[in-house]
């Protein structure tokens, strides 16, 4: 269940809508940080800086007029001991200011040992470190010490008896207040780009759903009933608009359709009251009269009649179902057992006319379609087979289901479909030479067809004869039912 | 029995009462919603036969009119339009029945007939018809032939059954087709026909007198007692 329910979600729109803002938005705020962040590792490198150079030029002073005596270290070790107590940046002070590891004096000639030395340790490996680096004399510069993980900023000064003062400052403490910027502001930067995620995530899906909502009313709409509408938001943005403007196209198709029954209603109307006079009168005629010479005209118009009727209705349900507009009851019918009372009611006839039938099903093949046109078309193709199969042929009528559609093929070994019309098969008025029928048939039941859903091959047999295949969705009982279609299911 | 026609084509009016009244009812017969009204209110009719395309109002308002004025009689309803109307499929329902224009007036005859047998309540459960020597046993689902037993398929006795309840009267092919397969199909092939051969040459074999006569351009007929 959850794996299922999980793809729909990473497939949707608006999954990846939030997926690519949300990117946006981390990369953007991760580049402003970037900036920040730099410009403040440059602020405190400068304060720093002025401050070392303010402190070696002093101590630069103190060395050269303090006398080189026995004195000598000890005055300039206590500036120098001074100084490193005002540090700036500084983060936690020291309990012991004698361990003060952040901060170094250093009196050394270009060449020889260290002169003087203020802080921990000897000095040699300081002072061998900034020997090593290549450095300007005015600006500091960085020094990285042996032992020590974190470098010093190294300020230096040359004085009158030729010997440089350096003073060393580490640069762990404005490391420390940038890394705890960094984390602070990762910290930060997740939680909002996590929360951002959520709400465009919500908010697109939102949105999208009521698009969701339209698409699935509409398609509802295109296979049940015209007269629902899509349903409609209050909100005045784009979505609301597409649901107005969808319910507007809906408004004008079913006034276009309403008009198309209006006019065959008529037509049918305007018909058939004169065709039932007619036909009444003849049937009185008819049973007044026994002498059969004086029957047979008043019959064959009667059968005329009827076949005109049929006619009438058959090309306005083509009509109807070629606009889309063909008016469907729809039940679940299981085409087999369809299959199965057409062939009873048609077996007697065929084997009469010397034609063999055999069914091959696999059981019950359920759809969802109109019974009366459904029997009309099954009636239509065997009426078909009879009327243009030579004896001693063989029709098979076989009933397969793959994963979504119910397949109805019917073959022959007869003489197939005309070359010249097979192309045209499924076009009103299109039939053989040798044909009496009105050249609706095939056409009637491509219409029908297509109106539930599915769709109709005709081809002739590699081995001879015709094959004709009838395709329908199938029906799932555990879908939703399409409101309004089972009301009258027993119509 | 008295029944009440609406119909306002004058044509169709004419040959339907004509036939109503072969048939042994009294007809009475109106024109439009008013006069129907009107009649429907001086005498009290067992039956009803209403075109839904009135002049003055729509067939299906002058019944639900009439509904509410008291009136419980069986309605069957004539329209010319092609699909039946949503509003009709509630009334038949209720008891009632609609036919399409343009229909066979034997099967008018039978549908006013199993309204009328529906609403008088007489229900037919005999469980042996019998039409001259042929017995139908409906319970042993078995037809003799003065005497000899014949031997039907499921779907001949079937059809002999609804012959039998029939008897004596005009049956269509489409009547059969509707009530003995339950399709509304109009083929263009004589497949009922055939049905009919094969039932008789079972039944009317040679030196029998035959019982099932067909009525060329009407329908089927089994002799009556």
């Amino acid at each position: 269940m959850s794996s299922r329910a999980t793809n729909p979600v990473m497939r949707s729109a608006a999954w990846r809508i939030s997926l690519w803002a949300t990117l946006a938005f981390a990369i953007g705020t991760m580049l402003v940080f970037a900036m920040l962040h730099r410009f403040v590792a440059d602020d405190i490198q400068r304060r720093s800086d002025a401050w070392l150079s303010g402190e070696v030029e002093v101590l630069g002073d103190v060395a050269e007029r303090t006398p080189k005596d026995r004195l000598y270290s000890r005055v300039v070790g206590e500036v120098a001991e001074l100084a490193s107590r005002e540090v700036p940046n500084r983060q936690r002070p020291t309990s012991n200011e004698n361990e003060n590891d952040s901060v170094f004096f250093l009196q050394a000639a270009d060449a020889g040992p260290v002169r003087l030395w203020v802080g921990l340790g000897d000095g040699s490996a300081n002072l061998s470190a900034i020997r090593s680096t290549k450095a300007q004399q005015d600006i500091p510069f960085d020094v990285r010490v042996k032992g020590f993980t974190i470098p010093f900023r190294v300020a230096s000064v040359r004085i009158a008896d030729g010997s440089n003062i350096y003073l060393g400052l580490s640069e762990r403490d404005e490391l420390h207040v940038l890394r705890s910027l960094r984390v602070r502001f990762l910290t930060l930067w997740l939680a909002s780009v996590l929360l951002g995620f959520v709400i465009v995530f919500y908010a697109t899906r939102r949105m999208l759903g009521h698009v969701r909502e339209i698409t699935e009313a509409a398609s509802r709409i295109g296979q049940s009933d015209l007269s629902s509408r899509v349903p409609n938001t209050k909100c005045n943005d784009e979505v609301g608009h597409l649901a107005r403007t969808l319910n507007h196209m809906l408004d004008r198709i079913e006034h276009s359709v309403h008009q198309l029954h209006t006019i065959t209603d008529s037509l049918a109307h305007d018909l058939r009251s004169p065709l039932t006079a007619i036909r009444g009168k003849l049937e009185t005629a008819l049973s007044g009269n026994f002498r059969v010479d004086r029957a047979e005209p008043i019959v064959s118009a009667i059968d005329e009649l009827d076949r005109l009727t049929e006619f009438l209705n058959t090309s306005l349900d083509v009509a109807e179902a070629k606009a889309d507009a063909l008016r469907l009851t729809r039940t679940e019918i299981d085409l087999d057992e369809l299959l199965r009372s057409m062939i009873n009611l048609y077996e007697p006839c065929m084997s009469d006319r010397g034609l063999g039938v055999h069914i091959r099903s696999a059981g019950s093949v359920k759809v969802l379609a109109d019974p009366a046109l459904l029997h009309r078309v099954v009636a239509n193709l065997l009426d078909n087979e009879l009327k243009h199969l030579p004896a001693a042929c063989t029709v098979w009528l076989a009933l397969q289901s793959s994963n979504s559609m119910g397949t109805l093929t019917i073959e022959d070994n007869g003489p197939g479909f005309d070359v010249e019309v097979s192309r045209h098969l499924f076009e009103q008025r299109i039939k053989g030479r040798e044909s009496r029928g009105h050249g609706l048939g095939l056409a009637f039941v491509e219409a029908v067809v297509r109106v539930h859903g599915g769709n109709v091959t005709a081809s002739n047999r590699v081995e001879g004869g015709a094959r004709l295949t009838i395709s329908l969705p199938l029906w799932k009982n555990n879908e939703r039912e399409i409101p309004g279609s089972l009301l009258l299911a027993n119509g | 029995m008295r029944l009440l026609l609406v119909e306002d084509e004058l044509e169709i009016q004419c040959f339907v009462k004509q036939s109503l009244i072969e048939a042994g009812y009294e007809v009475d017969t109106a024109e439009d919603g008013r006069a129907a009204s009107q009649l429907a209110a001086k005498h009290a009719y067992q039956g009803l036969i209403v075109d839904l395309g009135l002049p003055d109002q729509d067939g299906i308002d002058l019944i639900l009119q009439l509904r509410r004025s008291g009136v419980t009689s069986p309605v069957l309803i004539l329209s010319a339009r092609r699909s039946v109307d949503d509003r009709v499929k509630g009334l038949e329902l209720g008891g009632d029945d609609y036919l399409t224009k343009p229909f066979a007036v034997a099967e008018l005859l039978a549908r006013m007939r199993n309204l009328l047998r529906r609403n008088s309540a007489q229900a037919e459960d005999a469980t042996r018809l019998r039409i001259c020597d042929l017995e139908v046993d409906l319970l042993k689902r078995r037809a003799t032939r003065a005497g000899e037993v014949l031997n039907l398929s499921p779907q001949e006795f079937v059809l002999l059954e609804y012959l039998c309840r029939h008897a004596g009267r005009v049956v269509t092919r489409s009547m059969l087709l509707s009530e003995v397969w339950g399709m509304r199909i109009q083929p263009d092939t004589n497949v009922v026909d055939v049905h009919i051969y094969r039932l008789r040459g079972k039944i009317d074999s040679e030196g029998r007198e035959p019982l099932i006569k067909t009525l060329r351009g009407l329908g089927y007929v089994l002799k009556g007692n």
